[in-house]
């Protein structure tokens, strides 16, 4: 089911606050924009996978948790969790 | 008449019988020089077919189907008993180019089927289809054939005249390329993505159908799949129904129906579609399941399925050491495998992308359509062999609809449907003298100089021997 920017952001902050173990208070959106990724990985492939080389508009979505920043990228597909700790999780 | 006369009327006889004579050898001499570009011979043989002329109005001023070259030393009675035994007839002998025969198909059949028959005979040195030519365009060279394809002209990566601001001439010569074939439904391409939308009213026709004489797919640990036209390795299914349009977009680039009146043409008008879904509706996939899609499409082969190329756009930056040992049975199989070069902007020769950076597999770089390497496009003067069209390209989508899109997934398919044409014109060719034929066949780019192996952009009509 296809989601929204909007529900991309809620979702990605519902799930930086399970991760860093706080209330979804505490994390506060810096941006969402428009963002067009190399791939259908969204620039962010999970371990073992392998995605379509089709650039692919989705939505970059910044968070900030105390005085750190960070990012996922959405489409109406998926959220991901760029670069976490060195890695890419799809939420 | 009386004595006086009668050389007179002898002499008058000698003339009139020396006029037929010539009438009939003009006649001769018409048909062999008359005409109208047509793209496929069998035009006529449809209209038999469909009523719209008679047979015998046809017949009288019918052209040969087929010209055969047989081979030196072949004698007159075996080129008389292949003919028999195929149904055909010698219209004519060539006599300026010994071994050379005009041949009449009486099975009105399709002017190609019967050019790829004689082709696999070992008597046989070449055949091609009867090509009805225009005396304006330039004499009997191969003159361009345009499809009639709505909406062709939007279709810059095969014929590039310059619209929305391209360059004139950046494109594949795909028109040049069908002079020589439209591609054959003797030829299987192999789609290994997120499955194709099989019902697409512009690829339906050309979706590979398990033969009834090749067994269902059997494997020990995950059963007996009853394939039809393809292989989920998800869900280990027969159903490899596309549900994110990324493979749809790749098979119309590769095999779009030519001719037919609707949408789009592809690199071949004919071909064979197996679609393989390993990616989801994301549009990514794991490894193991691209595996398992790969075994699958080489256990066809193994059963007489004629699967000859896989395109592959897809990857990442992560090496498995078990993709590659199964890319390599592919090609050891002779199934050359064509894949994606990314698009990170990046040196894939510094930071390889996966699987086009194993060997023997042909990596593609993609170009726009002012014949510039794409802002995105990876590259690589070790590891990126070729570049074809990747940018803009318009091509079949979910919905029974079509999408522009860009990516080096749009330029792997040109180079894997060029793949397919060049199978369909040499059948018999191996998967590394294909290999090597589709790297020799580029046109020299200056944007690529330093940027892939070949310094070029695939040029589909020298692939087939056009230009």
């Amino acid at each position: 089911m296809a989601i929204s920017k909007d529900e991309a952001a809620e979702k990605a902050r519902k799930d930086l606050a399970q991760r860093l173990g706080v209330s979804t208070s505490e994390i506060k959106e810096q941006s969402v924009e428009e963002a067009e990724f190399p791939d259908m990985s969204l620039g962010a492939p999970a371990k073992d996978e392998m995605s379509g080389q089709m650039i692919t508009s989705g939505w970059r979505i910044r968070l900030q948790a105390g005085n750190q920043t960070f990012e996922y990228r959405a489409n109406k597909n998926q959220v991901r969790l760029y670069n976490y700790k060195g890695q890419n999780f799809v939420i | 008449m009386n004595r006086n006369n009668f050389l007179p009327h002898v002499a008058l006889a000698l003339i009139l019988i020396l006029v037929a004579a010539f009438a009939g050898q003009l006649r001769k001499w018409q048909w062999k020089r008359t005409v109208r570009i047509m793209p496929g011979a069998d035009k006529r043989h449809d209209a038999i077919n469909n009523g719209q002329i008679a047979s015998d109005e046809s017949n009288e001023f019918s052209p040969p189907e087929v010209l055969v070259k047989f081979k030196p030393g072949v004698r007159a009675e075996t080129i008389e008993r292949i003919t028999s035994g195929l149904h055909d007839r010698v219209e004519d002998q060539i006599e300026s180019v010994p071994g050379l025969e005009a041949i009449d198909d009486l099975d009105n059949a399709d002017a190609e089927s019967v050019a790829l028959a004689y082709r696999g005979l070992p008597e046989v040195e070449y055949a091609e289809p009867s090509y009805e030519i225009s005396v304006d365009d330039a004499g009997l060279g191969l003159g361009p054939v345009r499809p009639r394809d709505p909406r062709f002209a939007e279709q810059w990566a095969l014929a590039n005249d310059g619209q929305n601001g391209g360059k004139q001439g950046a494109d594949v010569s795909a028109m040049r390329a069908w002079a020589v074939t439209t591609g054959t439904d003797k030829v299987v391409v192999a789609v290994l993505d997120s499955g194709v939308d099989y019902t697409h009213s512009d690829l339906a026709a050309n979706i590979w159908v398990r033969p009834a004489s090749v067994a269902p797919y059997e494997d020990n640990e995950l059963g007996t799949i009853q394939d039809f036209h393809g292989y989920n390795a998800i869900e280990n299914s027969a159903d490899p129904m596309d549900d994110n349009g990324h493979g749809t977009h790749c098979a119309g680039i590769i095999g779009a129906e030519g001719g037919n009146d609707i949408g789009i043409a592809g690199v071949n008008w004919k071909v064979q579609i197996m679609p393989l879904k390993f990616m989801n509706a994301g549009g990514f996939g794991t490894t193991k399941d691209a595996i398992e899609a790969i075994n699958y499409v080489i256990d066809r082969k193994k059963h007489g399925v004629n699967v000859r190329v896989i395109s592959a756009s897809w990857g990442s930056t992560q090496k498995s050491r078990a993709l590659d040992d199964v890319i390599q049975k592919a090609y050891q199989e002779g199934i050359l495998f064509v894949a994606a070069s990314g698009n990170s902007s990046t040196n894939n020769d510094r930071s390889p992308h996966y699987p086009s950076s194993y060997n023997n597999v042909i990596s593609v770089a993609a170009l726009d359509r002012n014949d510039q390497l794409a802002s995105f496009s990876n590259y690589g003067p070790k590891s990126v062999q070729i570049a074809a069209p990747g940018k803009d390209i318009l091509s079949t989508w979910l919905g029974d609809d079509y999408e522009e899109h860009s990516g080096t997934s749009m330029a792997t398919p040109v180079v894997a449907g060029v793949a397919a044409l060049v199978v369909a014109n040499e059948p018999r060719i191996s998967v590394s003298e294909l290999r090597q034929k589709l790297l020799a066949s580029v046109d020299k780019l200056d944007a690529l100089k330093g940027k892939v192996t070949t310094g070029g952009r695939i040029n589909a009509a020298k692939a087939v021997g056009a230009e």
